[in-house]
């Protein structure tokens, strides 16, 4: 699949969905063919309709001479029923397709932002984001998008036929064609700006949620679920408040239009009432016949109908830029992983880092000048306070992050990764551990579980390596999660294993594997980096890297 | 069909409750759509009128018309049809939405009830689309599925009538073709889109939580290099939930072409009879016409019904999901068990508990029998999964003991309420909760009217008020999602330090000490010791290291796959 178009720097919401819609643009323009030509049918069925009548009541026509007049009104009833199918399909591929794209981009997108920034932002916000956000732009290409050009073609094509048949009707009706964009305006700008507000309600709204949701058992334990659930009513209720201020002047928009289009009938039907009593006697009034009467009548409404069918859609363009601002939102922030052409100058260093700073960008630097060479094999201890920037370094190793300042030189390629709280993914044990290498052989899986001390478990489920495992470890003890990490590293044959903290709140039992584990991949020739304070981590480490005040100092035994 | 029903009745019963403004809504809805067909209806009769007295005039024949009357009517349902248009909207999403924020705090109260086991069970991710996606669709419910055919019907059997005042045939005709397409657009429709809309719900969830896992594992993939690999499983999903909204949609535009099809059909078939019976003098041509143009505005009844009933699958999921969040166990109401008075601190007896969660062969404890003193001191040790967590809830009562019994003091903890139970009992438990909030917002939690001086002397305690006078914020420095802008140590501290905010009789403290330098939990041990005074206490820990940072301390016990032995300290 081909990624969506790539923004420029700054982008705006609307840029964003004109670029999104060019995409398509040949299926959202047969959308609105379909759409005008459904249109020209009813145009074409409604002008029948009053020239039977006329024959019929007027002329008094035989029923039978004219059946071939009812058998083309039906074919076109038929026809217009087809066009419209067409026009929906159409529209709702389209649709379809750029929602597609939208997503593999932003994921794309978030990749480049990295784990780093991710761990700024909440993850429940942006899963909204994702998956309603980018469904919330449905409706405006799937209706709206068409609809738009409907309107500048369809009422033009029935003013002209108006005109043929009375003119005076004919400039009536483009007389007050002007005034509903205008309105519409008036009101659409109100509207939107509302959704805005509404949309980041609505995300606020799950970000609230997600994080009560997660600590219903602290709420519990503090007996403060009362309050929380009020807190989710007033949410709510706020949420309400902000809707109906935006439905408010989203339906006076449409309110308008079927004010012009009720004011129409009865405007044309007094004027051609009062025309056929001969009681006027300007311009082609005294022309008019019931034929010509009955058929600007039924298409003065028809003229209006498809800015009433958008103003009915109008909300889903509001909907779509609202959803587009949040999404742009997230394009639009610069990419925290920028990976490096260079390669370290000596071909035993790994990675190299020269006069670099590490920060954050309303933070300013955590550490400065740092001076580091990590060779092949080196086993690195990183101590330091919590806070003093441990974390930070390895995230920049990782390349989760750039250097504010300085230079970092890496060698491409896999890093094994640990931390405090390994993540498990939805899904079997197999494919958790396949997380860190996907084309690893059940044999495979099996021995990793068995070097991380796991094997006793997996012998105890029921499913074995298909047994299905939740968020966060839960199923999992914590020192099963962090058993389930060290299988992981030794599934992957990354040279670099970073560490963080990797024996900070385990048993005894599992402490133990992870050390016995650490000698293993020494033994191996890997290269650690591991934030610990762990003394018997210590003693395992051919280097020792102290973080104070800012900077990085090698402790030498 | 008797599932479909047994699902949706507790939820029409609550949208149904407030009959008189559901009645008021319908009741707008309807005269909107009346004055429409009447201001159609009456334009035609009026031109007609017209036409044929102006050639009766133009023929020299006299003719009389009364042009004020109908002229009037003209205009006053042309108005009538715009404010009520725009009454009926407010008013209906007024009604819908003051029940959506009800139904909002109804379902989060279902959740509060939950115990553990099943918290622990359900992710996140899926509680919110429960809470907002779901509640949103069973919203749709009034004024999509309950409102607009109850509308329609109604338009169809007044519309009838009309016309039977004049031709009985036609409205005959009209009555079977109309109710027949009323039929097929709901409850055609709802059976036509139910598989696909159900699945729909399910996708767009399953789809969710791989986005959160893509995002919440971020590290691992970005490390491993295995984004790609975790992205085709998104992608795979994805195509599978556009096809499935594929053939949703082209049903739905199907159900639109439909009822052109029809009505158009009908208009046809009511030009020819309408014609012939002012042919034969039955009506006039001035009748013909009204009721040949009512019948033309009767497409606009059925618009809205078959996107909205195509989707009664997605609406059925959402009640199937909601329906499972409702409580089965006793509320919170009926617990009036009162957590037991006593200094220093109560007892803690458990006589032969056990407990296995539901769905597991093997239980997670069995045969304990542990006595704690009144303000004694005890550590329970084992290995991660020996059943520490599910010990502590036993005694905190927030699992009810599968057999044998658990009692604090006289009380079983069971059945008190939640309210009791938080003021009786304080834990730490493994897991922390933070939430994104600043610090002292997370610190009040376990304190709502304490001052700022109570949050530094508590964060003193637990030797984070230095580092939090660094923080250019102080006590309003921020956390971040799940205290992740904390490292895991000062939010275990963090947690801690909420503790000495209350005060507790029984106080259970799952791994105080781990993620800090020795230093830091000699500090914290000597600020629980001072603290513990005239409480019970019961520590769970992986082994015990050090027995100076535990004083106090009068036996411990330790926890083997689900067992107690006695050891001593």
């Amino acid at each position: 699949m081909r990624p969506a178009p790539h923004p420029p720097a700054t982008l705006t919401p609307r840029q964003w969905l004109k670029q999104l819609a060019q995409v398509e643009k040949k299926r959202l323009l047969g959308a609105a063919v379909c759409g005008v030509l459904a249109g020209a049918s009813t145009t074409g069925l409604l002008v029948g309709l009053a020239w039977l009548v006329d024959q019929i009541l007027v002329h008094a026509r035989p029923l039978s001479e004219l059946s071939g007049v009812f058998l083309i009104l039906l074919a076109l009833v038929g026809l217009r029923a087809a066009l419209q199918w067409g026009q929906e399909a159409l529209a709702f591929e389209a649709s379809l397709r750029i929602r597609q794209r939208v997503r593999v981009s932003l994921l794309d997108k978030l990749a480049t932002l990295g784990p780093q920034w991710l761990t700024h932002h909440q993850s429940g916000a942006l899963a909204t984001q994702l998956v309603e956000h980018v469904d919330a732009l449905e409706g405006y290409f799937a209706r709206f998008h068409p609809q738009l050009r409907i309107v500048l073609i369809l009422p033009l094509l029935i003013a002209a036929v108006v005109g043929t048949l009375d003119y005076v009707v004919v400039i009536f009706l483009l007389l007050s064609a002007p005034l509903i964009p205008l309105f519409m305006a008036l009101v659409g700008m109100g509207a939107e700006r509302m959704n805005r507000e509404q949309f980041s309600a609505v995300s606020r709204l799950s970000a609230h949620f997600v994080d009560r949701v997660r600590g219903m058992s602290t709420l519990q334990l503090f007996g403060r679920t009362a309050k929380a659930r009020r807190d989710v009513w007033y949410a709510t209720d706020e949420y309400r408040r902000l809707s109906m201020k935006t439905l408010r002047l989203a339906f006076l928009s449409s309110a308008v239009l079927e004010f012009f289009a009720s004011v129409a009938i009865a405007v044309v039907a007094m004027y051609v009432g009062f025309g056929l009593l001969g009681y006027l006697d300007f311009g082609p009034a005294s022309s008019l016949s019931l034929f010509s009467g009955l058929a600007v009548l039924l298409l003065a409404p028809e003229f209006f109908q498809p800015l009433r069918t958008l103003s009915q859609h109008y909300h889903d363009r509001a909907t779509a830029l609202g959803a587009a601002e949040s999404l742009v939102f997230i394009l639009n922030e610069p990419d925290w992983i920028v990976h490096e052409h260079s390669s370290p100058e000596h071909y035993q260093a790994l990675c190299e880092l020269k006069g670099v700073s590490i920060g954050y960008p309303q933070r300013g630097a955590i550490l400065s000048h740092v001076d580091l060479t990590i060779a092949r094999g080196d086993i690195l201890a990183l101590t330091g306070a919590s806070g003093s920037g441990k974390s930070s370094l390895l995230a920049l190793l990782a390349g989760f992050m750039a250097p504010q300042k300085g230079v970092r030189s890496r060698r491409s390629g896999q890093i094994a990764w640990l931390d405090q709280s390994p993540c498990l993914i939805q899904g079997s044990l197999a494919e958790n551990l396949r997380l860190a290498n996907p084309e690893a052989s059940e044999g495979m899986l099996h021995q990793a579980l068995a070097r991380a001390g796991l094997g006793e478990l997996l012998a105890s489920l029921p499913y074995g390596l298909e047994t299905p495992l939740g968020e966060r470890g839960v199923g999992l003890s914590g020192g099963q999660a962090q058993r389930l990490a060290l299988a992981r590293v030794y599934l992957s044959d990354a040279p670099l294993v970073l560490l963080d903290e990797p024996t900070s709140n385990l048993d005894a039992a599992t402490e133990a594997l992870v050390i016995e584990a650490l000698n293993a991949w020494a033994r191996d020739g890997r290269t650690l980096v591991i934030a610990t304070h762990h003394p018997q981590v210590l003693t395992i480490a051919t280097r020792h890297l102290h973080c104070e005040g800012g900077r990085v100092l090698e402790v030498t035994p | 069909m008797k599932e479909l029903v047994c699902a949706f009745r507790p939820w029409i019963f609550l949208l149904t409750r407030r009959r008189r403004v559901f009645l008021i809504g319908a009741a707008l809805a309807l005269t909107t759509i009346v004055a429409g067909l009447a201001l159609l209806g009456l334009s035609g009769w009026f031109i007609t009128a017209c036409a044929f007295a102006g050639i009766a005039l133009a023929a020299g024949l006299p003719s009389t018309l009364d042009i004020y009357v109908p002229g009037g009517g003209i205009r006053f349902f042309a108005l009538l049809r715009t404010v009520a248009r725009y009454v009926e909207r407010l008013y209906n999403h007024n009604a819908v939405l003051t029940l959506l924020a009800d139904l909002r705090f109804k379902v989060f109260g279902y959740l509060t009830h939950l115990d553990p086991a099943t918290l622990s069970r359900r992710r996140a991710g899926d509680w919110l689309t429960r809470l907002t996606a779901d509640i949103d669709i069973l919203d749709n419910f009034y004024l999509r599925l309950l409102m607009p055919p109850l509308v329609a019907l109604l338009a169809i059997g007044l519309l009838s009538l009309f016309i039977a005042l004049w031709l009985p045939g036609l409205a005959v005709i009209v009555g079977i073709s109309l109710g027949a397409l009323w039929a097929v657009l709901t409850l055609g429709f709802a059976w036509l889109g139910f598989r696909q809309s159900y699945q729909q719900v399910r996708d767009q969830s399953a789809l969710r939580n791989r986005v959160l896992d893509q995002i919440q594992a971020s590290a691992e993939l970005e490390s491993y290099q295995t984004r790609r690999w975790h992205q085709t499983h998104i992608e795979a999903l994805e195509a599978r939930a556009g096809a499935n909204q594929r053939r949703l949609a082209a049903k739905s535009a199907l159900g639109n072409a439909l009822i052109l099809l029809v009505t158009g059909v009908l208009l046809i078939g009511a030009l020819w009879l309408v014609s012939q019976a002012a042919l034969v003098g039955d009506i006039t041509s001035p009748v013909a016409i009204m009721l040949l143009l009512v019948v033309l505005g009767a497409g606009e009844l059925f618009t809205a019904l078959p996107s909205a009933f195509i989707k009664l699958g997605a609406s059925y999921a959402s009640v199937q999901r909601l329906n499972q969040l409702t409580p089965k166990a006793v509320s919170d109401e009926q617990l009036c068990a009162v957590f037991p008075e006593g200094a220093p601190g109560v007892s803690v007896t458990l006589n032969d508990a056990g407990y296995t969660y539901p769905a597991m062969l093997a239980p997670a404890l069995s045969g304990i029998s542990l006595e704690v003193p009144a303000g004694a001191r005890v550590a329970i040790t084992g290995v991660s999964g020996a059943g520490k967590s599910t010990l502590a809830h036993l005694i905190l009562g927030r699992l009810a003991p599968s057999s044998g019994s658990v009692m604090v003091g006289v009380q079983a903890p069971y059945a008190l309420s939640n309210d009791e139970r938080a003021n009786g009992f304080a834990f730490l438990s493994q897991q922390v909760d933070l939430f994104d909030a600043t610090l002292a917002d997370n610190l009040r939690l376990a304190n709502e009217s304490a001052d700022d001086e109570a949050l530094w002397q508590a964060l003193e305690r637990v030797a984070l008020a230095d580092w939090v006078r660094r923080e250019p914020q102080g006590l309003q420095t921020p956390v971040g999602e799940k205290g992740r802008k904390l490292s895991g140590g000062q939010a275990r501290r963090v947690a801690l330090a909420r503790l000495f905010l209350r005060n507790p009789s029984v106080v259970l403290l799952d791994e105080p000490f781990a993620g800090v330098d020795s230093d830091t939990a000699r500090h914290l041990a000597a600020s629980l010791d001072q603290w513990l005074e005239g409480r019970t206490a019961i520590y769970f820990v992986h082994q015990i290291d050090d027995v100076s940072l535990l004083p106090g301390l009068t036996y411990s016990h330790s926890l083997r796959h689900g067992q107690l032995d006695l050891s001593s300290v």
